[in-house]
């Protein structure tokens, strides 16, 4: 079974390409709910320690809104999508006000705004995971997904615990989403891919890099 | 106070009073420190997960609840404290994403619910006199711990900071 810590660079590369594929595809989603154009960097693709991931993005108390959905199927795998705080708030609202106008805008409840991040991770996810299991041709079946509101050190703690199950690295994927119109909020959005030591050998497998 | 000493994830630190021994954004890790007031010694352990077995790398003890308490202990009889005079304090072991309720994810997302209660077992195992804890719910929390109060601090986003 393949580790996480003995990737060699073709399959990194091959990864990156999948997380490429896959964030591609939620950019696109996002872009069609939002009715913007949203622009997309090229993955990165990283492993990093699990003892150093808390403080790998950034100070760990900074507040981020997370979402978490588990997929299950050959490729089963768990995912987390981390945005800044500000960057989700200001995604919800665009997206309440481009569906229900303008006067939705300010003072809406936590439950609706909770209610909102989580199907946009949902949709965001969603299609992440549609495209990298369309490719290697396997189905998939996600979660409800679960919505965190807290300081990204403890999100990513909760992060290197499940790959601290199965060894001492952890392997993300990483970009930043851009929504044309809003250059004053940082929409920095990770997307962080666990996947199950089965199917990432199953990836690696269809990908012809094992 | 000028000696204060990050904890990160798997570490195990010993410091003498006076320090501060300081946990930043615990999500389902637990902070558990130990303490001696009469020896003026603590130490602090940032762990991970609830049991080393089944696990093939020890590399790093702190990383789970049933090395971790030992090592504490291990570190604090070096410093000189006494077993007998030793307290205990921990926080952590949220549940993050509490949402979930289906599937395998919930299981997995527990981690925070074992971690508690394994740092639990192996206090009471090693008859360690556990003071205060803080431990479940949804949120994430800071800790730091004086050891010239001996209280540990708990901060949570948007609910402040608590004294245990």
């Amino acid at each position: 079974m393949p580790e996480i810590s003995s990737l060699n660079n073709i399959q990194l590369d091959a990864i990156k390409e999948i997380g490429n594929i896959g964030t591609g595809n939620a950019a696109t989603a996002l872009s069609k709910l939002l009715g913007k154009v949203v622009e997309m960097d090229v993955p990165k693709v990283e492993l990093v320690s699990i003892y150093e991931l808390s403080e790998f993005y950034g100070s760990p108390t900074v507040p981020v809104a997370a979402v978490f959905v588990r997929s299950e199927g050959k490729f089963s795998c768990s995912v987390i999508f981390i945005g800044s705080e500000d960057g989700a708030n200001e995604m919800i609202k665009m997206w309440f006000s481009m569906s229900f106008g303008d006067f939705v805008t300010d003072g809406l409840p936590d439950e609706m705004l909770d209610s909102g991040l989580a199907e946009l991770g949902n949709i965001i996810i969603g299609s992440f995971l549609g495209a990298i299991n369309a490719l290697i041709e396997t189905t998939f079946q996600i979660s409800v997904p679960g919505v965190a509101h807290d300081m990204l050190g403890s999100v990513l703690d909760v992060v290197a615990s499940l790959f601290g199950t199965v060894g001492e690295y952890a392997l993300v994927i990483s970009t930043t989403l851009r929504i044309s119109g809003v250059e004053d909020v940082n929409m920095d959005g990770n997307i962080i891919l666990l996947p199950d030591p089965d199917a990432l050998e199953l990836l690696l497998r269809k990908l012809q890099v094992l | 106070m000028e000696n204060a000493y990050h904890v990160g994830m798997a570490d195990v630190i010993a410091v003498s009073s006076p320090a501060k021994l300081i946990t930043l954004g615990l999500g389902s890790c637990i902070g558990v420190v130990i303490y001696d007031e009469m020896a003026k010694v603590a130490a602090m352990a940032h762990v991970m997960l609830p049991d080393s077995r089944g696990s093939k790398d020890h590399e790093k003890p702190g990383k789970f609840a049933d090395l971790a308490i030992p090592l504490l202990l291990d570190e604090l009889l070096k410093k000189n404290a006494k077993k007998e005079r030793m307290k205990a304090k921990y926080a952590g072991g949220a549940q993050m994403f509490a949402t979930i309720a289906s599937g395998g994810g919930a299981d997995f997302l527990a981690v925070g619910v074992r971690n508690a209660a394994e740092t639990l077992a192996f206090l009471n195992k090693y008859k360690i006199k556990i003071v205060a804890s803080d431990t479940g719910g949804n949120k994430g929390r800071t800790v730091e711990f004086n050891t010239e109060t001996w209280m540990l601090s708990v901060k949570v986003l948007g609910k402040g900071v608590t004294m245990i």
